[in-house]
């Protein structure tokens, strides 16, 4: 018999029907991945079942020979005690902000009936999930640990009294990308040590692949395909998954065609960056140090790093809207000035597009105007008729309809929203795009449409693209060359390929570990 | 709509009476019935009797009102136009000056403001344009750091960064993407301004420190209320019954405003 | 957290120096002074009291000699009150304004904290609805407007509670503390249901939630604590909105406590009380909100590095 099993279960949320007719099971020791886009219904179907969402759920559903169906909310919270632990997404929020970690690690480890743990127990439990200095952090309270340090907090509380199932709601999606595979082999190791059953849910199919045994492809709230995880990824029986497969970029997929490379177009010499530190105190934060790049014409390049490691602020001081304290940029061998010195001629050759595509659309404009902003400031020669007609353009060149002249931001899906923020970057035909994380935002069958999106503007009229990411495997899709940041430096820049077969600096490593 | 509104719907019905029963009654505010001194409510023309000097109970809440109200909106209005600026230019500058300015604001928050204003009112004489200027900056504070927090909030927002990069002039962006996106906000709080200031003004009218005779007001009337109040409850009751009704119906509207705008 | 408290102190002088300095400037600055009656005195007698009191001298060394005393517990001799030195005033004044504010606000944080707690556990439902319309109301309850009407009702309708002076017992006390906590409660009410709101939709409840805690002990281990935040940032905006209260309540109810001297100082141009009790109130008012700063460090550890 599974530990886990789900037959046939829908999800209600105010008599909405959410999720319908989804069966899995979970072995114990064993790992079973729901994979989906956001809105499939993924985190719904893990978490209803124990009453941790307004839904009701419906069907069949056993754990240890507990059956879920007609608990009351005392029986769910028994089970909850008893059976299960969680962990969620966002380690910075999910422990409680005036509880010291040891007050809610013995708490977490008496749910179940235990006896009072001794200090060094709890020191122990730390320990185990490899957290440094275990006893000082017991007194610390959550805002001192780093986010990978909470989210070992999170999992050391929610294996403390010993369930038999651990479910993990994308339990390293807000980590950064190097610390992801650590904390998803210290999850494997402990599975297999205490015989967990465990359900992971993840947006990203990339990430699963190697711990899970089971895979679950959710779609619009139904089960879309089922199986072990090879036989899911080498022998996909849908079309959504064979989509979704093909969409996830992988490092050892064949290389794509690249475009034809001109001349050096944008250089920085030694750019620094540095920020005052907030209040009175003196001093600055160097974000970043003495960093030197080269574009050239038609060129991608990737621009990678972890979170901090100063590459959208280079990134904003390329394209001219953030400070630059030392150092140039260079534009075909002549020197651009500052932020609000640029000319309106040099504002027009470099554009940005950032990750999160709603805030990047003034919610009040229509997207009209969003488009046309550029031209406006840039092109004051042109009549209204005349930037309409580009708008039209512009936006049949990231494939909208025309229609979508007249739509207001909040009626676009992340996807439109991001095609209309990459219209109003080339309408005024720039050469030079800098994306910050734009495709990171966006479920990966969008993300990978913006993505190819990108490279076919990058084909047809010969763009160069600054492509700022944390995620090697989507970059090498798109670019030449890679430039790896870490801690405001750059560490290490050469051929895509070159430096994904032999990285050379321990971050390179790091990054190219995690794809 | 008409019932979801209803508070809203009274303040106006409230602000339309005011401003018509000046016309339709037979006495003014200011005018005393030697015949009906002290008179009971429903006594002939006065339909809420007379004061202890003969005047006119209805007249004068509907003067005292206006006045109440107008001091109020003016005040409130003052209050919009320097939170405005004020929060704005902090939040938009940034830094050491961002830092400076609020560290006044919040030095003026600590204050013990209204025994400032009272002293303002002792010193320059109590004239009804210097009552509401020194409410309208008095009230500017809470303003300017809602002002100056969503200024801070869209600063960071993509969408101003893209139009920086789009060429569009610092003006521009403040008067097309900053203002229009926090409009709804200020007026959330212009609306639960006006019930503060209300306030306020009673509050110094009631210690004869704002309105001056022969201009009356809510806070007066009730003052003369509760000067009286042992021979005449009425005098308290109506101009203090009204007080509330009005400071809660704006309370509610303004609150629901601001719930929906954040 | 020492350093905390440290650091507030450094900027709290200042703040009340500027404060003293400001108001004294402020009221020389006044047209009139204290000896202008109804009728003029003759210029020698004029003299003579500007002379006795130092008001002849330049006004920089009138604000020196002024705080130099000050530091002395020294607030000067009352103009008006002409037996009596400021600080005997305040002596007296003091403790009647205290106990009113002090009671005003424990009063109104047991009221608030409770009457929002109840309201948050039934969200949405009827109780709920009907606690939030009463705490609006009571928001928009002035004093100067309660005062008077609690008067009305309770001591000359029914005759239960006396209306003017202090009396024997306490009974003296209860109109006054109510009409002042009233609407502070309210408020209080108010940003403790919205605080427990926001709070109980947050990550670290599921969290707590999912380790099958019972709905109560959520509640109160996990929820209340961050969401009195921001009724303790409240608590200085609502000392200084008693203090103002206070003067209202004092002259209705006839109370000799230092609101009702700092109206009759203000009307009359007793310089040296207003400063004096401006002074005491402004550090009244600095001293509660380093007493809510403290609060607060308690109440969310993210604050005390602040």
């Amino acid at each position: 018999m599974s530990l886990y099993e789900i037959r046939n279960m829908a999800v209600d949320i105010a008599g909405n029907r959410l999720v319908e007719e989804v069966s899995l099971t979970v072995e114990a020791g064993r790992c079973t991945a729901i994979i989906g886009a956001s809105g499939s219904g993924k985190s719904l179907t893990c978490l209803t079942p124990f009453g941790l969402t307004p839904g009701s759920a419906s069907g069949s559903m056993l754990l240890d020979g507990v059956d879920l169906v007609g608990a009351d909310a005392g029986q769910l919270r028994d089970a909850r005690r008893r059976l299960t632990g969680f962990i969620f997404q966002q380690p910075l929020t999910a422990l409680t902000p005036h509880l010291t970690v040891g007050a809610q690690l013995q708490e977490a480890t008496m749910q179940a009936g235990s006896a009072r743990p001794s200090r060094l127990e709890l020191v122990q439990k730390l320990e185990r999930v490899g957290l440094s200095r275990p006893d000082e952090r017991l007194d610390q309270f959550p805002h001192r640990l780093s986010g990978g340090e909470r989210q070992r907090v999170m999992i050391a509380a929610a294996i403390a009294h010993d369930p038999k199932l651990l479910i993990a709601d994308e339990p390293t999606s807000a980590l950064d990308a190097s610390l992801r595979t650590e904390i998803m082999d210290l999850l494997d190791e402990l599975r297999a040590e205490q015989g967990l059953g465990m359900l992971l849910v993840s947006h990203d199919l990339a990430s699963v692949e190697g711990h899970a045994d089971q895979l679950v492809v959710m779609d619009k709230g139904r089960v879309v395909e089922t199986g072990p995880v090879g036989d899911v990824i080498a022998n996909p029986a849908e079309d959504y998954t064979r989509k979704l497969i093909t969409a996830t970029p992988r490092l050892n997929e064949p290389s794509p065609k690249l475009v034809e490379l001109g001349d050096v177009l944008l250089e920085t010499g030694d750019v620094a960056v540095e920020f005052q530190r907030p209040g009175w105190r003196r001093g600055t934060i160097s974000a970043v140090v003495d960093a030197s790049i080269m574009v050239r014409q038609g060129e991608a390049l990737a621009l990678v790093g972890g979170s901090g490691s100063g590459k959208s602020t280079l990134g904003r001081a390329i394209a001219g809207i953030g400070p630059v304290t030392r150092g140039g940029v260079l534009w075909q061998g002549s020197a651009l000035p500052e932020r609000r010195a640029r000319s309106l001629e040099m504002r027009r050759l470099i554009q940005p597009v950032f990750q999160d595509p709603v805030a990047s659309l003034d919610p009040q404009w229509q997207v009209r105007d969003i488009v046309t902003e550029p031209l406006r400031n840039l092109r004051p020669d042109l009549t209204r008729a005349e930037r309409e007609d580009l708008a039209r353009r512009a936006l049949s060149n990231v494939d909208l309809a025309e229609d979508f002249l007249t739509r207001m931001p909040t009626s676009l899906s992340g996807g439109q929203a991001q095609r209309v923020a990459i219209a109003r970057a080339i309408i005024a035909a720039p050469q030079l795009l800098v994306l910050d994380e734009a495709t990171s935002a966006l479920d990966p069958l969008v993300g990978a449409e913006i993505l190819m999106l990108l490279a076919r503007l990058q084909a047809e009229n010969g763009l160069s693209l600054l492509f700022i990411t944390h995620d090697i495997a989507a970059a090498r899709r798109l670019c030449h060359r890679i430039a790896v940041m870490d801690e405001g430096r750059i560490v290490e820049t050469g051929a895509m390929q070159a430096v994904i077969d032999d990285p050379r600096h321990p971050a390179t490593q790091r990054l190219v570990a995690a794809s | 709509m008409l019932k979801r509104h209803f508070p809203l719907i009274l303040v106006l019905l409230i602000v339309m009476l005011a401003l018509v029963l000046p016309f339709l009654l037979p006495w003014t505010y200011d005018q005393i019935d030697w015949d009906a001194v002290r008179a009971p409510a429903f006594n002939g023309s006065h339909i809420f009797g007379t004061d202890e000097i003969g005047r006119d109970r209805l007249a004068r809440l509907a003067a005292g009102t206006q006045v109440t109200l107008m001091v109020a909106i003016a005040a409130a209005l003052v209050s919009l136009i320097v939170g405005i600026a004020w929060g704005a230019t902090a939040g938009w500058v940034g830094g050491r000056v961002d830092e400076a300015m609020m560290r006044i604001v919040d030095g003026l928050y600590a204050l013990p403001f209204m025994f400032i204003v009272i002293l303002l009112m002792v010193v320059f004489g109590r004239s009804i344009l210097l009552v509401f200027v020194g409410i309208g900056l008095v009230e500017w504070l809470t303003m300017a750091r809602v002002v100056r927090g969503q200024v801070m909030a869209l600063k960071q927002r993509p969408f101003i960064l893209a139009a920086e990069a789009a060429g569009t002039p610092s003006m521009v962006i403040m008067l097309r993407h900053i203002l229009p996106n926090i409009a709804g906000v200020a007026l959330a709080y212009l609306m639960l301004t006006v019930p503060q200031v209300v306030m306020v003004e009673s509050f110094l009218s009631f210690l004869g420190l704002g309105v001056q005779e022969p201009l009356t007001s809510l806070g007066i009337l009730v003052k003369e209320g509760a000067d009286d109040m042992d021979m005449a409850p009425l005098g308290l009751l109506l101009p203090g019954g009204l007080l509330v009704l009005i400071l809660v119906c704006l309370t509610i509207e303004g609150e629901r405003l601001r719930d929906r705008f954040s | 957290m020492l350093s905390l408290i440290t650091r507030r102190l450094m900027t709290a002088i200042p703040t009340l120096l500027v404060i003293i300095l400001a108001s004294f400037f402020l009221m020389r600055l006044a047209p009139g002074g204290p000896f202008d009656g109804e009728r003029p005195l003759d210029p020698a007698t004029q003299a003579a009291l500007q002379q006795a009191y130092g008001l002849d001298r330049p006004l920089w060394e009138q604000a020196w000699l002024y705080i130099s005393r000050l530091v002395q517990g020294d607030f000067g001799p009352s103009l008006v009150y002409r037996d009596f030195s400021v600080s005997e005033l305040i002596a007296q004044g003091l403790p009647i304004s205290l106990t009113l504010g002090g009671l005003a606000i424990m009063l109104a944080l047991i009221i608030g904290v409770t009457a929002g707690l109840f309201a948050a556990v039934r969200a949405g439902k009827a109780a709920d609805k009907m606690i939030m319309m009463l705490a609006t109301v009571a928001t928009a309850l002035p004093t100067f407007v309660t005062g008077p009407a609690l008067a009305l009702c309770f001591g000359l309708w029914l005759g239960l509670l006396p209306v003017s002076g202090t009396g024997e017992g306490g009974a003296w006390l209860i109109m006054p503390v109510v009409a002042l906590a009233l609407p502070v409660s309210g408020a209080i009410a108010k940003l403790t249901r919205a605080g427990l709101a926001s709070v109980l939709k947050q990550d670290h409840i599921r969290t707590a939630r999912a380790r099958g805690l019972s709905e109560t002990k959520i509640l109160f281990k996990h929820g209340l604590r961050p969401a009195l935040v921001p009724v303790a940032s409240y608590l200085g905006p609502a000392a200084a909105g008693l203090l103002t209260g206070a003067v209202v309540v004092e002259t209705v109810f006839g109370l000799p406590g230092l609101g009702r001297y700092f109206v009759q100082g203000a009307l009359n141009r007793d310089y040296p009380l207003v400063l004096g009790v401006v002074t005491l109130y402004a550090a009244l008012i600095i001293l509660f909100n380093l007493f809510a700063d403290l609060v607060y460090g308690w109440l969310d550890p993210r604050m005390r590095e602040g």
